[in-house]
C-alpha cells in the first residue's frame, strides 16, 4: 500500500491535534488530583464517549474485524452478551458504591471494603495487566505500519509511544480522555465509509447472505456443542464464561473503564456514563465486525481480497481491516482510515497508561512508599510513572509478537486477573459477611486456578506448559473456560473462608455493602436522566438484535 | 480547573480541516474514482461545522450537558 501526500497530511493533522490538546491542558493541570483524576469535573457526554473509547483500542478494531472474519457474527457476542448487560449493571448497581465511597480507584475501594493487602494484590495485578494491554496496542500499531507502510517495527513502536507520552505527560487523564473522544469520532467516521463501500461492492446484505457460509451469519445457532459453530465454544461456556464472568469482570471491575465514570461531576452522571456508553456499544459491531464478514463475501466474488499467511503458515486474520482499506479506499480517505487505526491504538494505549499511573501513584506509592507527601509531589510521581509505564509497554510490545490472534491473548490475560476479581466484588458488595482475609485468599486462589488451568490445557498450540489433560476447540473456548473456573474457585474459597473468619463491624461497611447502604431515591423525573429507564431501553434494543441475528 | 476548554471546538476544527482537505483532493487529484473523497469530505465538513455551532451556542448560552 502506497500512501500519497494527502494521506500523510491527514496523519500529520491528527498528530498535531492530539499533541495540541496536551499543550492546551498543560497549564490547567497543577495537582496530582488534576493529573490523575481530572478533579472529577468532566461532563457526561465526554465521560460516556471516553468510557467506550478507552476500550476501543487497536486490539478491538483490528481484533474484532479479525474475529469477524474468523468466527462470523458470533463475534457480536463480545458486545451484545459480553458488554452491554455488564455496563448496565455497573451503572445501576455498582457505581453508587464506587462513587459514593469517594474511592479514587478500584483498588482503593477494596481497601475500604476489605483491607490493605487485598488492595495491594489487586493494584499490582492491575498494573501488570494495563502495561501488558498497552504493549499489545503498541505491537498492533507497529505491525500495521510495518505491513502496510513498510516502516521498521522498532521505529514505529518508539515513534508512536513518544506521541502518546507527550500528550499524556502534559495533560494527564484529562488529555487522555479528551483525545479518546476525538479518537472515537475518528474511528467511527473513518471506518463507516469502508463498511458502506464494502457492502455495496459485495452486493448488499443479499450478496453477503449468498456468499458467506450461513453458519457465520448467526449468533446462537450451533451453540449446543463447541464442534457445531465456528467459534468452537459451547453455549454454557459462552453465557457463563463470556456473558457473566468475563463481561462483568472486565466492565464492572477494570479500573481502565470504571475510571472514566468515576471522574464524572456527580453520582447521577457517574451512573449514566456506562449506560449511555452502552448505546453506541450496541452498534459498534456494524463498524468493527461487519468488515470481517464483508471480506468473506468479497473473497468469493473477486480476487485480491485473500488474507496473507503469517510466519506460522496460518491465515493472518489480523490483516482483515488493512486489506479492506487498501482495496476499497482511494488516497485521501485512505489516510483517514489509516489515521483511524492509529487513533484506535493511541486510545487503547493512553487509557491503559493513565489507569496505570493512577493506580501506581495512589495505591502503591502513596500507600506503601510515601504516605503524607504534598499534592505537588504526587503530581510529579504521576508524571514519572507515565514515562515508566510507556517504557514498560514498549518492552511488552516485543513479547506480544509471539501471538497471532490478539483478542484471544487479551481474553486470556483478563481471565487471569478480572474473572476472580468479579467474584470478590460480587461477594463484597452484596454479602456483608465477606471478610478481608477471605477476599485476599479468594483472589489468590482464583488467579492460581486460572494459571493452573492454562498450564494443563491446550488450544491452538498454546497453553499446556505443565501437562496436556484437555484440548479445546479454540483459544476463545479455552479463555472462557479459564474465566469461569477462576471465578468459581475464587467465589467458593471466599465464601468458605468468610464463614470461619471474623467480618468487619457493620458500621464500617455503610456505603460499601448493598444491604447496609440506604437506598437513594432517584429524583430524576425525566426518563433520559434516569439510569434505570435508560437501562431498560438499552436492554430492549440488545434483545431485539439478538432475535434478529439469532 | 473548573472550566476546561470546549472539546467540541477542537473536534469541530479537526473534522472541518480534514473535510476540506478531502474535498480539495477530490477535485484536484488526477486519480479516478474520487467520489468517495468528495462525499466523505462534505460529510466531515458538515459534522465539523455542527460541532463548532454546538461549541458556539455553549459559549453564548452557558455550558450544558
Amino acid at each position: 500500500m502506497h500512501l500519497q501526500y494527502i494521506d500523510y497530511a491527514v496523519i500529520l493533522v491528527y498528530f498535531l491535534f492530539v499533541i495540541g490538546v496536551g499543550f492546551l491542558l498543560k497549564k490547567r493541570i497543577k495537582t496530582g488530583n488534576d493529573f490523575l483524576m481530572s478533579n472529577r469535573s468532566i461532563p457526561l457526554w465526554i465521560t460516556s464517549l471516553a468510557f467506550i473509547s478507552a476500550n476501543l483500542g487497536a486490539q478491538e478494531v483490528l481484533g474484532m474485524a479479525a474475529s469477524g472474519s474468523k468466527y462470523g457474527f458470533y463475534t457480536a457476542h463480545y458486545y451484545w452478551l459480553g458488554a452491554v448487560i455488564a455496563m448496565v449493571f455497573l451503572g445501576v448497581f455498582m457505581m453508587p458504591f464506587y462513587y459514593g465511597s469517594k474511592a479514587r480507584s478500584v483498588p482503593e475501594y477494596l481497601k475500604l471494603r476489605f483491607d490493605e493487602k487485598t488492595r495491594t494484590f489487586n493494584a499490582l495485578s492491575f498494573a501488570v495487566m494495563t502495561v501488558f494491554s498497552s504493549g499489545i496496542s503498541l505491537y498492533a500499531l507497529a505491525m500495521l505500519m510495518q505491513t502496510i507502510l513498510g516502516w521498521d517495527f522498532s521505529l514505529s513502536v518508539w515513534m508512536a509511544a513518544g506521541i502518546v507520552l507527550i500528550y499524556t505527560f502534559l495533560g494527564g487523564l484529562t488529555s487522555a480522555v479528551y483525545n479518546e473522544v476525538l479518537q472515537f469520532f475518528l474511528i467511527v467516521l473513518g471506518i463507516a465509509p469502508l463498511v458502506f463501500i464494502g457492502m455495496h461492492k459485495a452486493g448488499g446484505w443479499e450478496g453477503i447472505v449468498h456468499n458467506v457460509d450461513n453458519i457465520k451469519l448467526h449468533l446462537w445457532r450451533g451453540m449446543d456443542s463447541a464442534a457445531h459453530n465456528p467459534m468452537g465454544v459451547d453455549g454454557l461456556s459462552l453465557v457463563f464464561g463470556l456473558g457473566f464472568v468475563l463481561a462483568f469482570g472486565y466492565w464492572c471491575t477494570d479500573f481502565l473503564v470504571v475510571q472514566r465514570a468515576m471522574i464524572s461531576h456527580n453520582l447521577n452522571a457517574a451512573q449514566r456514563t456506562p449506560v449511555i456508553a452502552a448505546f453506541p456499544k450496541i452498534f459498534m459491531p456494524l463498524i468493527v465486525i461487519l468488515p470481517g464478514i464483508i471480506i468473506l463475501a468479497l473473497q468469493k466474488q473477486f480476487t485480491g481480497y485473500e488474507l496473507p499467511v503469517n510466519a506460522e503458515g496460518a491465515v493472518d486474520y489480523n490483516m482483515t481491516l488493512p486489506v479492506m482499506l487498501s482495496k476499497l479506499y482511494p488516497s485521501g480517505i485512505l489516510g483517514v482510515g489509516i489515521t483511524a487505526l492509529i487513533a484506535s491504538f493511541m486510545s487503547g494505549m493512553a487509557g491503559n497508561v493513565t489507569a496505570f499511573n493512577t493506580v501506581w501513584t495512589f495505591d502503591i506509592y502513596q500507600s506503601h512508599i510515601n504516605r503524607n507527601a504534598s499534592e505537588k509531589h504526587y503530581y510529579y510521581v504521576g508524571k514519572a510513572t507515565t514515562v515508566i509505564g510507556i517504557l514498560i509497554s514498549i518492552a511488552t510490545a516485543y513479547f506480544a509478537r509471539r501471538f497471532n490472534n490478539i483478542m484471544d491473548l487479551l481474553q486470556l490475560v483478563f481471565s487471569f486477573v478480572n474473572a476472580p476479581l468479579f467474584a470478590t466484588f460480587f461477594l463484597g458488595m452484596f454479602w456483608k459477611r465477606t471478610t478481608s482475609h477471605a477476599a485476599f485468599w479468594g483472589l489468590i486462589s482464583g488467579t492460581a486456578a486460572a494459571a493452573l488451568t492454562h498450564g494443563l490445557t491446550v488450544a491452538e498450540g498454546k497453553g499446556g506448559w505443565i501437562a496436556n489433560i484437555h484440548t479445546f476447540y479454540s483459544g476463545t473456548s479455552q479463555a472462557f473456560n479459564i474465566a469461569w473456573i477462576a471465578f468459581s474457585v475464587c467465589f467458593i474459597m471466599t465464601a468458605l473462608i468468610s464463614l470461619i473468619t471474623k467480618p468487619k463491624p457493620k458500621e464500617q461497611l455503610v456505603g460499601l455493602v448493598y444491604s447496609l447502604t440506604p437506598r437513594q431515591k432517584d429524583k430524576a423525573r425525566v426518563w433520559y436522566k434516569n439510569p434505570l429507564w435508560l437501562s431498560v431501553i438499552v436492554l430492549l434494543i440488545t434483545l431485539i438484535f439478538n432475535i434478529i441475528f439469532f | 480547573m473548573n472550566k476546561l476548554f470546549d472539546l467540541r471546538f477542537v473536534i469541530g476544527c479537526f473534522f472541518l480541516i480534514i473535510g476540506i482537505l478531502l474535498i480539495l483532493h477530490g477535485f484536484i487529484s488526477s486519480e479516478s474514482d474520487q467520489t468517495v473523497n468528495r462525499w466523505c469530505g462534505a460529510f466531515f465538513s458538515l459534522f465539523g461545522l455542527v460541532m463548532l455551532l454546538l461549541s458556539y451556542r455553549s459559549t453564548t448560552n452557558g455550558p450544558n450537558e
